[in-house]
């Protein structure tokens, strides 16, 4: 605890308040700083993607350096990054979704309900190369080849404990009255999920899994030795599998000019689409909240 | 429920429905036990979620132990990481080299040696430079949000922070590879050499490395390339920004206004009034630090990029680097013997147990939650 004064002289407050001016200004200028800095990536970003990106990028496959036609374009990524998302929402959604009406409806007279927070809070926050080293030992090695599987279980992993939290954050959200008055006429526990509880946090429901769908859209690292990456179209997830993400890794990191223009391109994409998920979420979210205040009224 | 009658009735036709005729048409004869179907499945999903913890731990250390048993405490301290054999002339008491009877060196096949130190030292020297960049900016934000932001756009604000935390780390390590580093290297650091050689003990620390080799001493300036240790750093002081600046602003935001107006009687600046809000809620701004510190620590794509990668451990900030995970990143596709994989497996049990240790801690000091993203 600082001393404390019964008298603190005129000059020593004008000290103080120097001081307290100065640091209003460091944090103003800190928050400048940091605006500044993602306003110029953002900016970088968006001007390299726009300078390369065309219709070619969407429709035409990857052409190797020196045909053609070079670089062509990313179709193959797009779509593979695409059937890779489809794929881990499958098994991803319907187990995180489990396991998020476990915690909000079952977990209150068990001993499950707390270990199960906690562990979906950390897994959350695994590295994600970890996990795709996870993939590579469970899904790679007994099938003997790369392939899509492994990466899209890689995602789902990812996937799951979000998709789980956001779920139980949105189902205790609804009103307890609902449950009550669903009990009260009968229904069992189950019919009151089921057809109460769930179709009123539909929407937010939804949020929850596009935001988990916004992280594994942009993940690259669990899918650089589980799915690895083709330069092929392939919709067997049996085979090595292309992702954007991938793609425009490699792009970048290679050596020839055009093709680093292409992973301009990609990347403005990719957070194009991260973008308007992250926006739809944050518009529906604000919408529900005003509807919620509007009824509670 | 009602005790006149225990038969089942079903409601005549064309009757009104009566009180007691809901009642017992509502209590339907169930064959099984309907609950405890879905209270199966749920509990399945719960218990997937634990059998996901214990997967990843448990495969990771069965993939790793080839490499736990064979280097034991070796792997944490060794610094030498080279997955080939080489060829050692083999020498004699005196130093020198042997020659056998045809005339040609005599040598030696010195086996891989996996020595996870120059990793562990890589990520947290980076982590730790993040910090060093990214808390005072973070916590400077935080507190112009909540105190001095005018209401109109902090929302706006706020809302860009999160976003940029969504971007994938490609994204910054793109732009990182691509305008930071080249920056870096023709501008900075050169600037800075220029601008600390008036010192010339800071530029030695620095600038100039010292190796003994074969009983010299040889002492070169280190070759200024923009991907090294000081490029990721700050790269990742970049990523850790949006996601500790995101917590202590709710932290900040979750002070209670009496506190405030407490300080303000008492007559404190606007700065004095702050430092106790910082003081009110620092177990709060620790876990958020520690979050930031955990994504710094698995962060892969951005770092790779721009690290320079050289598995060695050299002391200046200035020299190529490596981390974990953009030692595994690089060389995990690329592994051809078993106790290679091996190696790498036990590397990323390492660096598992470290986030998992940063994250548990800072569940502990704050409990959020899962809006805000992880490393990746």
């Amino acid at each position: 605890m600082p001393a404390t004064r019964r008298h603190i002289s005129p000059h020593y407050q004008r000290y103080l308040n120097a001081k307290s001016t100065v640091f209003q200004g460091l944090c103003v200028v800190f928050a400048a700083i940091v605006l500044a800095v993602f306003a110029f990536v953002a900016f970088y970003l968006f001007s390299q993607g726009i300078h390369h990106i065309g219709l070619a990028f969407f429709t035409e496959m990857p052409i190797p350096p020196g045909m053609a036609g070079a670089p062509g374009g990313m179709a193959n990524a797009l779509l593979g990054t695409l059937i890779l998302i489809a794929l881990a929402g499958v098994v991803g959604i319907p187990l995180g979704m489990l396991a998020g009406i476990y915690l909000a409806e079952y977990s209150s007279n068990s001993w499950l309900g707390a270990p199960v927070r906690f562990i979906s809070d950390v897994l959350a926050g695994v590295p994600s190369i970890v996990v795709g080293i996870l993939g590579y030992e469970l899904l790679v090695v007994p099938m003997g080849h790369y392939n899509g599987y492994a990466g899209a279980a890689a995602l789902a992993f990812i996937m799951i404990p979000i998709v789980a939290r956001t779920t139980e954050e949105m189902l205790r959200l609804v009103p307890h009255s609902y449950r009550e008055a669903s009990i009260a006429l009968g229904a069992s526990k189950t019919r009151t999920i089921l057809k109460v509880v769930i179709p009123a946090a539909t929407g937010s429901l939804v949020t929850g899994v596009m935001l988990a769908i916004a992280r594994i859209a942009g993940e690259t690292a669990p899918l650089l030795f589980t799915a690895l990456g083709s330069r092929l179209l392939t919709l067997n997830p049996a085979n090595p599998f292309p992702s954007l993400t991938v793609q425009v890794f490699n792009y970048a990191t290679g050596p020839y000019k055009d093709e680093q223009d292409l992973a301009w391109a990609g990347m403005l994409i990719l957070i194009a689409i991260v973008f308007v998920l992250n926006l739809t979420v944050r518009f529906t979210t604000s919408r529900m909240q005003r509807e919620r205040r509007g009824r509670a009224r | 429920m009602s005790s006149e009658s225990s038969q089942p009735i079903s409601p005549e036709p064309n009757s009104p429905p009566s009180g007691e005729g809901i009642r017992r048409s509502l209590r339907t004869k169930r064959r099984f036990n309907v609950d405890a179907v879905l209270a199966g499945f749920t509990r399945l999903g719960a218990l997937c979620i634990i059998g996901m913890l214990v997967a990843l731990l448990a495969v990771l250390t069965i993939a790793a132990w080839p490499s736990i048993t064979q280097y034991k405490a070796r792997f944490l301290t060794s610094s030498q990481w080279r997955a080939n054999s080489r060829e050692v002339s083999v020498r004699d008491a005196a130093g020198h080299i042997v020659f056998d009877s045809d005339g040609e060196m005599t040598t030696k096949t010195v086996p891989p040696e996996f020595g996870a130190w120059p990793v562990i030292y890589g990520t947290t020297v980076s982590s730790i430079l993040a910090l060093l960049f990214a808390v005072p900016l973070s916590f400077g934000t935080a507190l112009f949000l909540v105190r001095l932001c005018p209401r109109i756009i902090a929302g706006t604000v706020s809302f860009l922070i999160e976003f940029l935390a969504a971007i994938p780390s490609i994204a910054y390590g793109m732009w990182a590879l691509f305008v930071l580093a080249p920056l870096l290297q023709h501008y900075v650091e050169p600037g800075l050499r220029h601008a600390l050689s008036w010192m010339p003990w800071i530029n030695r620390w620095l600038f100039v490395e010292t190796q003994t080799v074969v009983g010299r001493t040889v002492s070169q300036e280190i070759p200024l390339t923009g991907n090294d240790m000081f490029c990721g750093g700050l790269v990742l002081a970049i990523m850790i920004l949006p996601i500790i600046t995101a917590i202590s602003r709710d932290v900040l935001k979750g002070v209670p206004r009496e506190q405030l107006e407490g300080t303000s009687a008492l007559g404190a600046t606007w700065w004095q009034s702050s430092r106790e809000m910082l003081r009110y809620s620092r177990s709060g701004l620790f876990g958020a630090v520690m979050l930031g510190l955990a994504r710094a620590a698995g962060e892969t794509m951005a770092v790779t990029m721009v690290c320079g990668n050289n598995t060695q451990v050299r002391f200046s900030l200035f020299a190529p680097t490596q981390t974990m995970s953009s030692l595994l990143a690089n060389e995990f596709a690329e592994a051809n013997s078993d106790i290679h994989r091996a190696a790498l497996a036990e590397v990323a049990l390492i660096l598992l147990v470290m986030s998992l240790l940063f994250n548990i801690i800072a569940r502990w000091l704050v409990v959020d939650s899962s809006a805000h993203a992880a490393a990746h």
